[in-house]
């Protein structure tokens, strides 16, 4: 079912051609690999960093998500809806994560999910909209940036081939953090992918017509484009997903994220070149009726922790080159509101998880939670710029050699990266 | 105006001649397409031989004047949305009860069950439901203006306002100030005076709100009365603004006129922003119009450009923006945005330099400049002409007008364009989206478009009318039907490569139905319908 890339890269064109398979742009990936590892390094598919970002829209709860349950302004600043010690999954004796995120203790056992308390935009907006774009468009403060970070990231680093896989975002259309002009795609459905027509033969069809067609097209961007897309049938169609099933005894949740990461799971499976994967995960914005240990916030972890657990196990090995990022526009008041809820703040936490990730550990500087501590005398003050935790998974996760244009106008410098990837 | 229409007169007379002389390689029916794809969203079956009658030129004057032009049938498809009828107080007034009535909801709501009901989910009230169907309508009330309407560009320009002054439809207020941002603020003025436009547009309520303008205030000013007291447990914080807020005289200088190459220093965004604050809107419950706040004015002098503004309130902005409209950077900046979305992504610099100085003839007469880039022979070169490739909503519209679709208020041609990924109303970034190819182009949205193009043929898309059988008579000859095909879809352009595919698919097909779908599939779906 897989590829192997060492079979491209040793057996050479002629081999490509009776896999069935374009060999123009499978030699243009394993060129690419070749350029990016040394000669003597086995060139296997699954060497290919991968990074998973999962955006929390909506800001979610930092203090309920990874419980600073060794502070006791904490408990007496939400009398209704902290979360009580007794229920806290403890980490490291002052923090410990939600109840509902249980299943992502042992990630944390085995050294391979860090967290990142007080990450944050240096700009002040409490504005869903404006926080959002920023920390998609990876300028805060600057709202007429027209690409986004992930993009900039494709578009600047040309060592990592190009596969029509290469960044994915999982919806309907293409988010913001990956609009710009290198290749990105949307995925709705991964089953549904390609020319939407019900019979197997008349859609084998189409799609050999639409491609023949193109095949005049000429050059440009509309030839490139449409050949890239032609590749991708072609690829998803020999992976076959809907025949996929995860590994063991592996049950995803339910919904709409659960079937995202399966799909994502899939991707990395079937060898498509897949090197970011992006999806969204709605539901955190918690002004009235938050709830403690149950209720709406505990609802909304329990499906994200299952969701990530079984995507880990169902990847099992092949985890030691993906990363997964949680990100959100920002955090939530400390002190509860009148309607039982948390109304918009300032920094939050972001967890970080996968094979390169130096785990078992609260990274970032806690800012404490007294009047003075606070941003703003009321929310938790960032301490880590988003953009430093960003910058350092591009550059040692993914390889990125120059971050200056991915992050204008910032220069991230080693100094400043808060540790989350192992060197 | 009187000295316009006398321009105008003298070059619709002489026209035809230049363009002769300018084109010889493009033949009548050549420049009547270009025309129609450029001017227009393509033309509908046999829009290319009226054109051609009429004579290009003439018809282009027709559209440069369309107040002359009778649009009954469109005006008559306008009656079915209801979101017409509702002016901004109305619209206001219903967000404010969608907003009671989630809050309502979310207080009584209990914990919905993780792992079946999304948060969200129980919100399907009426008054959500209702307001939800207002915004899909104002999306297809879009489609449905450039599909049937015979004042084609005025519509292509109402688009490229909406677009070059984006205001995103999903934040906050926006959610209900889009409707009358277009109806009252860009509609008017698709082809008037540029200073006008840009005059509107700071004024209008859903500029104000989306770049943050309402809420900016001289340091140390206070209100008479507590305008923005704290909200309990609303959408987040309302404390009362402190300070100015940059972000409308960052766009206005970046994006709306000077261009980000204009010669523009942070200072000069500070002294801008001094002389806006003061103007925002009124609370939601008082109709959420334009209001300029005297308190919150900042009175001192300020030096930005040359000039010197000192204590004239609102007069000042109004100055500013009279200025800037006018400034020689404003004029090349625009022009050359309209140069990309009609003559070429990369245009030439003579169509640039005639727009500009057609605006400096006119101040901003936007029918002269854009009657300048339309007679420069860059517009007719020959290698400009379907050098473009369609934006997801040309893309859309034109197939719609190809084949006569006659699209209702649901939304689904909308649903459609943003599927192809450019969603109406729907860029968060002030930058509106892109005018060039590689933003929209890509492998996803190139399957789209063919499924897009599949779903129209084959009349598989509930809501639209798709008159095929006036348009393409089904018939067993392939080859007439392809030439068919050819003459009503692409204008005769078809290449040989797309004829001899399209043929060769239909080979062993014997109905005439499906070999019909199938081959206006293919057409539509094509490469050479994606170019203009």
């Amino acid at each position: 079912m897989t590829i192997s890339r060492r079979v491209f890269v040793r057996a050479g064109g002629l081999a490509l051609v009776s896999l069935g398979l374009d060999p123009l742009f499978l030699a243009r990936a394993a060129f690419a690999k070749t350029r990016r590892l040394s000669p003597l390094s086995p060139l296997s598919a699954s060497d290919r960093p991968i990074l998973v970002c999962l955006f929390q829209r909506g800001a979610v709860d930092g203090l309920n998500m990874i419980v600073p349950h060794g502070d006791r302004l904490y408990y007496q600043e939400r009398p209704r809806i902290a979360i009580p010690a007794s229920d806290v999954v403890d980490l490291d004796g002052h923090f410990g994560l939600h109840p509902s995120l249980a299943p992502l203790k042992s990630l944390w056992d085995n050294k391979s999910l860090a967290v990142l308390h007080g990450i944050g935009s240096p700009d002040s907006t409490r504005s869903h909209f404006d926080a959002q774009d920023y920390m998609e468009s990876g300028t805060p403060g600057l709202k007429s940036t027209g690409d986004g970070w992930l993009n900039r990231y494709c578009e600047h680093d040309r060592e990592h081939a190009d596969t029509p896989f290469r960044a994915v975002a999982f919806g309907p259309q293409l988010p913001r953090i990956l609009a710009g002009s290198a290749p990105s795609l949307a995925i709705d459905d991964l089953q549904a992918f390609g020319l939407r027509v019900p019979q197997e033969d008349a859609r084998d069809r189409l799609t050999k017509a639409f491609e023949e067609l193109y095949d005049g097209a000429g050059t440009g961007l509309l030839a490139s484009s449409s050949r890239e897309g032609f590749e991708a049938i072609q690829m998803l169609k020999r992976a076959d997903p809907t025949q996929y099933r995860p590994a063991g005894d592996v049950e995803y949740p339910s919904g709409r994220l659960g079937r995202t990461l399966l799909q994502i799971a899939q991707l990395i499976k079937a060898n498509v070149g897949l090197e970011i994967a992006f999806a969204d995960c709605t539901g955190w914005d918690t002004h009235v009726n938050q709830g403690s240990s149950e209720g709406q916030l505990s609802a909304r972890l329990r499906e994200l922790g299952l969701a990530l657990s079984a995507f880990t196990r169902d990847l099992g090995d092949g985890m030691h080159n993906v990363v997964v990022l949680t990100m959100s526009e920002f955090g939530r008041t400390i002190r509860e509101n009148g309607n039982s809820g948390t109304d918009h703040g300032h920094a939050t936490a972001m967890l970080v998880m996968g094979g390169p990730v130096n785990g078992g550990q609260v990274l970032g500087r806690w800012p404490g939670l007294e009047i003075d501590q606070r941003f703003e005398a009321r929310d938790v003050a960032v301490t880590t710029d988003f953009r430093d935790l960003f910058a350092e998974i591009l550059a040692r996760h993914l390889g990125a050699t120059d971050l200056a244009p991915v992050f204008p106008g910032y220069a991230p410098t080693v100094a400043r990266f808060p540790g989350a990837i192992r060197v | 105006m009187r000295h316009f229409l006398i321009v105008a007169a003298t070059l619709a007379v002489v026209s035809p001649r230049p363009l002769a002389a300018q084109a010889p390689q493009l033949s009548t029916r050549d420049s009547a397409l270009h025309a129609l794809n450029r001017l227009a969203y393509g033309p509908r079956p046999g829009e290319v031989d009226s054109v051609v009658r009429i004579g290009v030129m003439r018809w282009i004057d027709q559209q440069l004047d369309p107040d002359r032009i009778d649009d009954a049938a469109l005006q008559q498809r306008e009656r079915e949305f209801k979101i017409l009828s509702y002016d901004r107080e109305d619209l206001a007034q219903r967000f404010r009860d969608v907003q009671r009535e989630r809050q309502r909801l979310q207080r009584e709501s209990s914990p919905p069950d993780p792992l079946s009901a999304s948060p969200r989910g129980g919100t399907d009230m009426r008054p959500m439901r209702e307001f939800r169907e207002l915004g899909g309508e104002l999306q297809q009330l879009a489609i449905v203006r450039a599909t049937l309407s015979e004042r084609q560009l005025r519509e292509v320009m109402v688009d490229f306002w909406t677009n070059h002054f984006n205001v995103f439809v999903g934040k906050g207020a926006d959610r209900f100030l889009l409707p009358s941002y277009i109806e009252e603020t860009i509609r008017p003025r698709a082809l008037a005076r540029f200073e006008d436009l840009l005059i509107a547009t700071a004024e209008s309520p859903a500029m104000l709100f989306y770049l943050d303008n309402a809420q900016s205030v001289a340091p140390g000013s206070s209100p008479p009365f507590p305008l923005f007291a704290r909200r309990r447990g609303g959408q987040g914080v309302r404390s009362r603004p402190t300070g100015i807020n940059e972000n409308y005289a960052r766009e206005l200088l970046e994006l709306h006129t000077l261009g980000i190459d204009g010669g523009y220093t942070q200072q000069d965004i500070i002294e801008v922003a001094r002389i806006f604050t003061g103007w925002s809107i009124e609370p939601p419950d008082r109709g959420a119009g334009f209001v300029f706040r005297d308190w919150a004015h900042d009175r001192g002098t300020k030096h930005v450009f040359g000039l010197t503004f000192h204590n004239d309130g609102k007069d000042e902005g109004i100055r500013l923006l009279k200025f800037l409209a006018n400034q020689p950077a404003t004029m090349h900046h625009v022009s050359a945005k309209l140069c990309m979305r009609f003559v070429a992504d990369d245009p030439p610099d003579g169509c640039i330099d005639a727009a500009v100085a057609a605006w400096q003839h006119t101040r901003g007469d936007m029918r002269a400049v854009l009657r300048a880039i339309f007679t420069s022979p860059d517009f007719w070169d020959a290698r400009v002409v379907r050098s473009k490739v369609k934006t997801p909503f040309e893309f859309v519209i034109s197939a719609a007008r190809a084949i006569s679709a006659d699209p209702d208020s649901t939304p689904r041609l909308a649903q459609m364009v943003a599927r192809l990924g450019e969603p109406l109303y729907q860029q968060p970034a002030p930058t509106g989206y892109a005018e060039t190819e590689a933003h929209w182009v890509n492998s996803g949205s190139l399957l789209a478009r063919m499924n897009a193009a599949v779903a129209l043929a084959g009349g598989r898309l509930p809501g639209i009318d798709a008159n095929l059988d006036a348009v393409i008579p089904a018939t067993t000859d392939h080859a007439q039907l392809v030439d068919r095909v050819d003459e009503r879809i692409l204008g005769s352009t078809m290449s040989a490569h797309t004829k001899s595919v399209i043929l060769a698919q239909l080979g062993d097909i014997s109905d005439p139905t499906q070999a019909r779908v199938l081959a206006v599939g293919l057409a539509l779906g094509g490469p050479d319908f994606q170019k203009q």
